[in-house]
């Protein structure tokens, strides 16, 4: 009997299978797989009422209630919630949103409101997104998912405010807590207007950059850092956007490599941390000890896309150098690198990406020109909440094009570089940061070989409109 | 398959139910051989149909059933006509469902004397559920918080859902107590206590 009702169960659970007649009747048992059908199907559990349901069939094939109750669930099964439902499931989603509006057709249907609206989101049309998740918020049941979601639409379109207010909502929903308020927290950091200031204490075991065997004691040096940065996005994260960063850093030995500069740029991105395509102008102006050092101007451009489980990106910038003072004018000239990388989410919190980049500097005398290309990889961690990890490794090959004559060589130069970054929010706007930045330069020209190790503690202070 | 579901199976057959003979027997059997090969939606349904059939020890292994369908909140109303304590692993479960259905407390309370009585894999699952129960819980819960369980507890009971009503206005009142000013303590008592006492998750501990 057991094995009967077994294979009877698990060989078709599908409400519109036909049912095959048990060998004996048993009209009591099959009352109560009637009721326990009853029992799901109030409970809103379809495919376990169909499978009562069909046991009741089974061993009692009269009875019309259990009949009927499959025969609707058969008609059910077909309908354009659940239709909806497996298209979504399944990566399709504009066959989602069409099946949804059908449902929502029929009558108010919050449920599908919301998930069409999560559909609409994904797809980055916010509008439709936004009218959806609104309908959907008029349940109670569905409140804090549609306000979570509202939140995220409000984040990427700039509006902090907005997005702080939707997001601490949701937080009220211990399912979304975690998640809403660590989002509302970086609402409080973004907007269409955001400020940061970033104040750092560093010391560099080789600031002058000296070759291999110095001692540590002649060429390391300690510093101070302050970087302040505006960006002004009226649109949110897609759209035009304008950015200017003021930095200064002072030396403690070496103030002749006290360095300071300002940037300003002006870009538009088209799309979001999804899909996008990038384009940026940007002007940079450096002092080197006191000293005008180098004016330069940079064109980037650069996208991404979702292949599968992968982000494809890629990225090319030019940037037209012009260095001020005599000692460094050789050096002017068009630095241009292309860079191409695949990243790869790691569950809910990581992300790990390789890259490959290729970089070419022109400049005015060609044994200073070079090419360079190589390797990188990237992975970021939230190690919890609030704590972040960011390591990076790359490897470069660079050649120069041209005999040195003052080295009497064509420089050939291996770079290995790595860094980790560990940041820490100490408040919603307050990042507490650590990096350990390393180099080791291997070259055919001793006086380039050189190892770097530069540890730096500092803190951020971010704000957004 | 998840070691609590061997344990599971093991428990429905030596229950005094299994040994019964047809007809429940048979239904517990069967659910416990649909719960050991993963077929749950089956295995609920046998253990439904032996509960319809005067088996009152299948309702337990029926709610844990709902765990590994991931129907948290009925588990936890299947449970709490259950008394706390006398199965280690059912009292696994029902943790389980509580925290899956955002009862930290109760949740954390049940895991905590699962893992003194259970066998290491078990000691262990909970431990962990434990450890991220106490980073939930680790800070003073905010009133939005509260007023979220008040709320949900107001509207269960309102559906006609007493037993997880009454588990949603414990959680609300076991925050409050956790608030220095003790927010809306008085009103989820008093909210619990008109909540009929049958239907209770954790007052049959």
């Amino acid at each position: 009997m057991i094995a009967i009702l077994a294979s009877m169960l698990l060989a078709a659970a599908h409400p519109c299978a036909p049912v095959e007649p048990a060998p004996v009747r048993d009209p009591a048992s099959a009352s109560a797989y009637r009721k326990v059908g009853d029992a799901e199907r109030s409970a809103g559990s379809p495919e376990t009422a169909a499978r009562a349901y069909r046991a009741a069939l089974a061993l009692d094939p009269s009875d019309g209630a259990a009949r009927r109750a499959l025969d609707d669930l058969c008609r059910e099964a077909g309908g354009p919630f659940r239709r909806g439902m497996a298209r979504m499931d399944a990566g399709d989603l504009r066959g989602a949103i069409a099946a949804f509006r059908e449902a929502r057709a029929q009558g108010s249907d919050p449920s599908a409101a919301l998930v069409e609206g999560v559909c609409h989101y994904e797809l980055g049309e916010d509008g439709e997104a936004r009218a959806a998740l609104r309908e959907a918020a008029t349940a109670s049941a569905h409140r804090e998912a549609a306000e979570f979601y509202l939140g995220l639409i409000a984040l990427r379109e700039g509006d902090s405010g907005e997005a702080a207010r939707l997001l601490d909502a949701a937080a009220a929903n211990p399912g979304f807590a975690p998640a809403a308020s660590d989002l509302a927290r970086l609402a409080r950091r973004s907007g269409k207007l955001v400020f940061s200031i970033l104040a750092e204490s560093g010391w560099d075991s080789n600031a002058q950059l000296a070759p291999g065997g110095t001692p540590i004691s002649t060429s390391s040096d300690g510093s101070l850092s302050v970087t302040a940065t505006g960006l002004y996005r009226p649109r949110g994260e897609s759209g035009p956007y304008l950015r200017a960063t003021g930095l200064y850093r002072a030396q403690a030995r070496f103030t002749d490599l006290d360095f300071g500069g300002v940037s300003a740029a002006a870009g538009w991105q088209l799309g979001h941390a999804r899909r996008g395509l990038l384009a940026e102008y940007d002007y940079d102006y450096r002092l080197l000890g006191a000293s005008s050092f180098l004016s330069a101007h940079r064109l980037l451009a650069g996208g991404w896309m979702p292949a599968g489980p992968l982000t494809l990106g890629a990225s090319y910038y030019a940037r037209f150098e012009s260095y001020r003072a005599a000692l460094y004018s050789p050096f002017s000239g068009t630095l241009q690198r292309a860079e191409g990388t695949v990243g790869l989410r790691l569950g809910r919190s990581g992300r790990f990406t390789l890259g490959y980049h290729l970089a070419r500097d022109g400049v005015e005398r060609s044994e200073l020109s070079w090419t360079e290309h190589g390797p990188g990889a990237e992975l970021r961690v939230a190690l919890a909440r609030r704590l972040r990890l960011a390591v990076n490794a790359a490897v470069s090959l660079r050649e120069y094009d041209k005999l040195d004559p003052a080295l009497g060589i064509q420089r050939s130069d291996r770079y290995l570089d790595a860094v980790a970054l560990l940041e820490w929010d100490v408040g919603d706007r307050l990042t507490a940061r650590f990096s350990l930045d390393g180099r080791k330069a291997f070259s055919n020209a001793a006086a380039f070989d050189y190892v770097r190790i530069a540890p730096t503690l500092g803190l951020a202070y971010v704000f957004g409109m | 398959m998840h070691v609590g579901g061997v344990l599971l199976v093991l428990a429905v057959m030596s229950s005094p139910g299994a040994k019964g003979g047809a007809p429940v027997g048979t239904h517990l059997a069967a659910g416990a051989n649909a719960f050991r090969e993963g077929h749950y939606e089956d295995a609920l349904v046998e253990f439904r149909v032996a509960q319809e059939l005067g088996a009152g020890d299948a309702g337990p292994y029926a709610a844990a059933t709902l765990v590994k369908l991931g129907r948290p909140e009925e588990a936890v109303e299947a449970f709490a006509a259950t008394e706390e304590g006398r199965d280690t692993l059912l009292d696994y479960y029902r943790g389980v469902a509580c925290y899956q259905a955002r009862l930290y407390l109760c949740a954390d309370r049940l895991l905590a004397s699962v893992g003194a009585r259970s066998g290491p894999r078990i000691a262990e699952e909970a431990a962990r559920a434990r450890a991220a129960i106490a980073s939930e819980l680790a800070k003073e819960p905010p009133r939005s918080t509260v007023d979220w369980y008040l709320t949900r507890c107001g509207e269960r009971r309102d559906a006609g859902r007493p037993a997880l009503a009454a588990a949603l206005c414990e959680e609300a009142v076991g925050l409050a107590q956790r608030r220095t000013d003790r927010y809306r303590l008085t009103e989820a008592t008093t909210q619990l206590a008109k909540l009929p006492l049958s239907g209770r998750a954790g007052v049959a501990r």
